[in-house]
């Protein structure tokens, strides 16, 4: 298969290919290969992307709603009858544990293994709010206590309540739980806050805890669980606000890079472009040179975009490749909330659901 | 040593061993449909495990994002979910899951479940550190295969062979993140510091851009002696300056300079502005410009009365200027927007006229 070699100049006319993309991740719903495997335990996350991506790409006429809803409704980890089980409650990122396939919303069965994961709990929320599911039959108060089990002294998050590793990025999972639920109760915000706080490096970028060097993944989930809690402006000072513009807008190379020295790859063109949009500067970005550099990374063959040109594509790549054209106001792409990262029509329906919660109706 | 070998040995095949297969035909080699190698059994035949029933992925009607696996991988994954069911704590527990890891190192489940043999049988955790010592060079990207290391260091209270291994990592990989979050963890858990300034400096002079050492030095010394003492900021900022020489386009290091000044304020540092601008000539570079920028922001906004208002502000939209012309012109809608803000903030009206809005 030879490819000629181009330059990024030489994409300064390259096209969009919309209707690759778009069977692009109506097969990654279907079925992938075993070389995926390690996918498994994050298969709902693949979901998100898909499903979220066919959203921005506005393609979400030919998925099958109804059975998505179900399948997700599988992976809600429900209270046992004596709720003993209630701070390990959630979402499953896949059947892999081998509970029987079951949507109903309880009891559920004891389990020894059985619990939610953070980002599965978050991305299955957001899922559901994408295909038009009206979250009535999630356990809201077993999501938020299987939420609060997580969070460490520190402020930061476990994803599992059996223990992982801890950072940044379940602090953001968490902030998406609760800004979904429309309930902070699950996060003790002050200890969050400030353990972001402490994650600020000398450079002003945010890492994934205190001392870690600074990185574009984490700064994104830092000032996007600020933004969604509301709290931006009172942790940060307009001149710490500036040093974080600045440590961002200078990731920019022609695509983004997540740190001084490293590589640009496509995905940073959302977690430092979104950080960008929240601070009110990424009108200041050079668009030409990220398009051109997004579409670089542009598999034309089987659709889809990788980190870097000539790569092979993957759902996450292509999913953040979409949504940092989005950021640009891309012809035929939703437009893409920095904060929540769904597109702007899914954020309205939450925001109708929430209306409709406050109000107490049914 | 493969991986393998260095687990708790897999359990010998059952001796009734399969009719080996030398003369099946030559099929297409495609993943799913790969035949096991010659010799191994499925569980579900093996007759040690007929006591377990195997536990399938049950995904109901509608499968969604369906991983294909073959016929070796389901069976034993099958086989491990039944374990976990049961929460059987065996030898032949713990043996399942080197091979489930083996198929899928990051299924977190299966590391939780080791773990927990590993305590329940009371196994001798420096033959584990062996193992997740080969398992983390072969995949050093994994979050799971870290999380179980630092475990396992924890349980023995033993980080003696991290800052080695670690080392060894990153002289393959010198910004690996999950490295430096171990390493870090292991030093500040256990205080480790000694001989870490002079790692970071090794570093340092194999590559004066990576951006992961730069930090580790901030993480040293502000946990150590830190800044304040005036001679150890005296030395961090010489030795800062003696890096811009040898390399002038790099971003790191100009961080570190400002970052490690910031505190104190960069005006408070005698003599530096002279220093800076003595680089213009041979070391100019974005990082530079802009660390004059930010110096002059902050004479503006301290502006004890050393400064004369006017000349300051005009220094700094002068730099804007520059570096949106010439200097950084990918960013030169960004500096048009510092230079407006410099000036809505610190005009009194006796400054040369605000920048024309070019497209």
């Amino acid at each position: 298969m030879a490819e000629e070699v181009t330059s990024v100049d030489d994409f300064d006319q390259i096209d969009f290919l919309r209707d690759r993309h778009i069977r692009f991740f109506q097969r990654c719903l279907q079925v992938l290969p075993e070389r995926y495997s390690s996918y498994e335990t994050s298969r709902l996350t693949i979901v998100f992307f898909a499903l979220s991506g066919l959203d921005v790409l506005d393609a979400l006429d030919a998925v099958d709603k109804p059975s998505l809803v179900e399948w997700i409704y599988s992976l809600q980890v429900v209270p046992t009858e004596d709720e003993s089980n209630l701070w390990r409650c959630g979402f499953r990122g896949s059947s892999h544990i081998g509970v029987p396939y079951n949507t109903s919303t309880g009891p559920g069965s004891p389990h020894p293994y059985d619990s939610g994961h953070v980002a599965m709990t978050y991305t299955g929320l957001a899922c559901l709010i994408i295909l038009g599911d009206d979250l009535s039959r999630v356990n809201k108060k077993a999501c938020l206590a299987g939420l609060k089990s997580l969070q460490l002294e520190d402020g930061s998050f476990y994803a599992v309540p059996e223990g992982s590793e801890n950072d940044m990025r379940f602090v953001y999972c968490a902030a998406c739980v609760c800004y979904m639920l429309d309930d902070w109760s699950g996060i003790d915000c002050k200890k969050a806050v400030d353990y972001i706080r402490r994650s600020m490096s000398y450079d002003s970028g945010i890492g994934q805890g205190a001392g870690l060097e600074s990185h574009g993944g984490s700064t994104f989930c830092a000032i996007a669980t600020l933004c969604l809690m509301g709290k931006l402006e009172e942790m940060f000072s307009e001149r710490e606000l500036n040093r974080i513009r600045r440590w961002c807008i200078l990731r920019q190379q022609d695509g983004f890079h997540g740190r001084p020295n490293k590589p640009v790859d496509t995905c940073y063109s959302f977690w430092v472009g979104a950080t960008l949009e929240l601070l009110d500067v990424f009108q200041y970005t050079n668009f030409e040179k990220n398009r051109n550099y997004i579409l670089s990374t542009q598999d034309s063959l089987v659709g889809g975009f990788a980190k870097w040109p000539d790569s092979h594509p993957d759902p996450l790549h292509t999913y953040f490749g979409i949504c940092g054209l989005s950021l640009m106001g891309e012809a035929g792409l939703r437009r893409v909330h920095p904060a929540l990262n769904v597109s702007d029509r899914a954020l309205q329906c939450l925001q109708q659901l929430h209306q409709t919660w406050r109000e107490g109706c049914t | 040593m493969s991986v393998e070998e260095i687990s708790n040995s897999l359990p010998e095949a059952a001796e009734e061993v399969q009719t080996n297969n030398e003369n099946v035909e030559g099929e297409p080699e495609m993943a799913y449909d790969e035949s096991p190698r010659e010799g191994y059994v499925l569980y579900r035949d093996r007759k040690e495990w007929a006591d377990l029933e195997p536990v399938p992925q049950d995904d109901g009607p509608n499968p969604v994002v369906k991983i294909a696996y073959s016929e070796r991988f389901r069976d034993v994954y099958d086989y491990f979910r039944a374990l976990l069911k049961h929460d059987e704590k065996s030898e032949r527990a713990l043996a399942l899951t080197a091979e489930a890891i083996e198929l899928n190192a990051a299924n977190y489940t299966v590391w939780h479940y080791r773990r927990v043999l590993l305590q329940a049988l009371e196994k001798d955790l420096r033959v584990e550190m062996k193992y997740i010592t080969a398992i983390i060079e072969d995949q050093p990207k994994n979050y799971q295969v870290w999380h179980h290391r630092r475990m396992v260091v924890e349980w023995l209270s033993d980080p003696s062979e991290e800052l080695q291994f670690t080392a060894e990592i990153l002289s393959q990989d010198a910004k690996n993140y999950h490295a430096w979050q171990h390493r870090q963890w292991v030093i500040q858990e256990y205080k480790l510091w000694a001989g870490e300034l002079e790692y970071v400096e090794e570093l340092l002079e194999e590559d004066v851009r990576n951006n992961s050492a730069w930090n580790q030095r901030h993480f040293v010394i502000s946990r150590t002696t830190t800044y304040s003492p005036p001679e150890v900021l005296e030395r961090e900022v010489q030795y800062t300056i003696r890096q811009i020489k040898k390399a002038p386009h790099n971003e790191s290091a100009w961080n570190y300079l400002k970052g490690i000044l910031q505190p104190t304020g960069l005006s408070s540092y005698a003599g530096l502005l002279e220093q800076v601008e003595g680089l213009q000539g041979s070391c100019c570079s974005p990082y530079l410009l802009g660390f004059l920028v930010d110096y002059y922001e902050e004479a503006l906004e301290t502006n004890g009365g050393k400064y004369n208002l006017t000349e300051t502000l005009n220094k700094a939209l002068g730099l804007c200027d520059l570096l949106a012309q010439d200097q950084d012109t990918i960013r030169r809608e960004y500096w048009r927007y510092v230079a407006r803000t410099l000036q809505s903030q610190y005009d009194s009206g006796e400054t040369s006229p605000p920048l024309t809005e070019q497209q």
